[in-house]
């Protein structure tokens, strides 16, 4: 199963700065994923460092392996205390999920976590532990098995909070408000993904406070366990051309969302699968070549532009005003879990003319650098194949 | 007469070298002729890779002709000849 996993936040009004901090990691070669989400005392800078800290700390105790409950006594310890209230304090989940489904959590302070399945919350059971140094201080041990389409989802008490002192709401948003949400929007969208699920509370936690200021921090993190999607992406012909209609049944047999970039390329499946290719040219001159149609293809694209591009808005973010080629091919990245890249190796000598007024990359040097960022920012599955 | 056929190469090395500034044509042929000219861009006329043959990018293919470092100036003088020539 595939994990996905977001957390959407939002400041407290006024604050220049987040006082929840939430931190994930994957282990391809293990499997597994860890996420911590911590909301530390107070709000704005203080709170981020308390928050930071904590975060940062129990990923790293828990990636080493050590007991749940040394690492909070150490990381409880190192706290630095508040002036104010002369209290170190900060709250903490943290889930430690395998692809199989089993996922250890470990809570304490924040609102108790939801856990959906099947359109029902349930209700899991839990062993507490004491901290031996710090009074009050309990942490909850929760042991699941989850199945394909269960999610999970931690907040932070800016959420549960939300609303506190609205005439209709009293005591706030409370956990059963938050759970009315989550029930209604996935009714709506059972197949929601975990970084607009986090968002839509978010935005539903702001909206219930009075004057829509957020009281406190807010912090969303949903965890959802999925089929992954897969995605094929065909760019440049194959070097032995022989092989052509080989490599252009298995990219017609593939599972999961397809994309071409190249106009060779997208010539040479047209030719060996006898799909016409239909090319838009109504873009504005002097931009990225535009998009084309092809049944069955849900992509297709210009070759080395069009990746260049998109690497550069990976790398630094979409900041173009119009949303081109690249915009699209980057949205069809992000939007999958498990990325294959097919690449031909056969070179167009006509990039190489000097009197190219650009300079062309070699399109395995751009597939490397795009494979690297995919995996290393958006902890994605590539695969990259030369043909 | 049939519908005289203007294609637009819109492969990476026609696109650099001026095709970008050819899609201008998707405007003007049809404003102009517009019951005489269809105008397509195609991913790729698969001209550039033949190196010892093509080496002026931009391509445009009109019906079966190849007109090689395509303006848009190139293209409309092309079309108005096919035309007159048909008129005859």
């Amino acid at each position: 199963m595939f994990i996905d996993i977001d957390c959407a936040q939002e400041k407290k009004y006024g604050q220049n700065t987040y006082g929840d901090k939430f931190l994930s990691k994957r282990y391809p070669e293990k499997g597994e994923l860890i996420a911590v989400l911590s909301d530390g005392l107070g709000s704005g800078i203080k709170a981020n460092i308390l928050a930071s800290m904590t975060a940062t700390m129990l990923l790293k105790f828990v990636e080493a392996g050590r007991s749940i409950k040394r690492t909070c006594e150490v990381v409880m310890n190192a706290l630095p205390v508040c002036e104010v209230r002369k209290i170190s304090y900060s709250t903490f989940s943290v889930a430690v999920c395998t692809e199989e489904g089993d996922v250890k959590i470990v809570e304490e302070g924040n609102p108790q976590f939801v856990y959906i399945s099947d359109g029902k919350v349930i209700e899991p059971e839990f062993t507490v532990i004491d901290s031996e140094t710090f009074k009050n201080r309990h942490m909850h041990v929760y042991k699941l098995k989850l199945k394909l389409g269960d999610r999970l989802v931690f907040c932070s008490d800016g959420v549960t909070q939300a609303g506190l002192g609205n005439p209709e709401l009293k005591l706030g948003l409370r956990r059963s408000g938050l759970i009315k949400c989550l029930l209604e929007r996935l009714q709506e969208k059972p197949d929601i993904s975990s970084s607009e699920l986090s968002k839509y509370i978010v935005r539903i936690a702001c909206n219930t406070e009075v004057d829509r200021h957020a009281k406190d921090d807010i912090s969303c993190c949903v965890i959802h366990y999925r089929e992954p999607r897969k995605a094929l992406i065909f760019t440049g012909p194959p070097y032995h051309m022989e092989k052509d209609r080989q490599y252009a049944l298995e990219f017609k047999n593939a599972e999961g969302k397809k994309a071409i970039c190249g106009g060779t390329t997208a010539n040479l499946i047209s030719r060996e699968l006898n799909i016409p290719v239909k090319c838009d040219i109504t873009g504005s001159v002097g931009k990225l070549p535009a998009v084309s149609k092809m049944e069955g293809v849900d992509l297709v694209t210009e070759g080395i532009l069009t990746l260049t591009r998109t690497v550069e808005y990976l790398e630094n973010g979409f900041k173009d005003k119009e949303k081109n080629a690249a915009y699209e091919l980057m949205e069809f990245l992000l939007n999958s879990d498990c990325i294959e890249f097919m690449v031909g190796a056969k070179l167009n000598q006509a990039h190489y003319d000097p009197n190219l007024p650009i300079e062309i990359e070699i399109r395995k040097n751009i597939i490397k650098k795009m494979a690297k960022i995919l995996e290393d920012k958006y902890i994605k599955k590539v695969i990259v194949r030369y043909i | 007469m049939s519908k005289i056929e203007v294609k637009i190469c819109m492969g990476t090395t026609c696109f650099v070298m001026g095709a970008s500034h050819l899609q201008e044509l998707v405007e003007i042929l049809p404003a102009k002729y517009p019951d005489t000219v269809d105008v397509m861009g195609v991913p790729c006329l698969d001209l550039c890779s033949n190196e010892s043959k093509y080496t002026n990018a931009p391509y445009v293919k009109i019906n079966d002709e190849i007109i090689s470092d395509a303006t848009t100036e190139k293209v409309l003088k092309h079309i108005e000849r096919l035309l007159e020539d048909g008129q005859e």
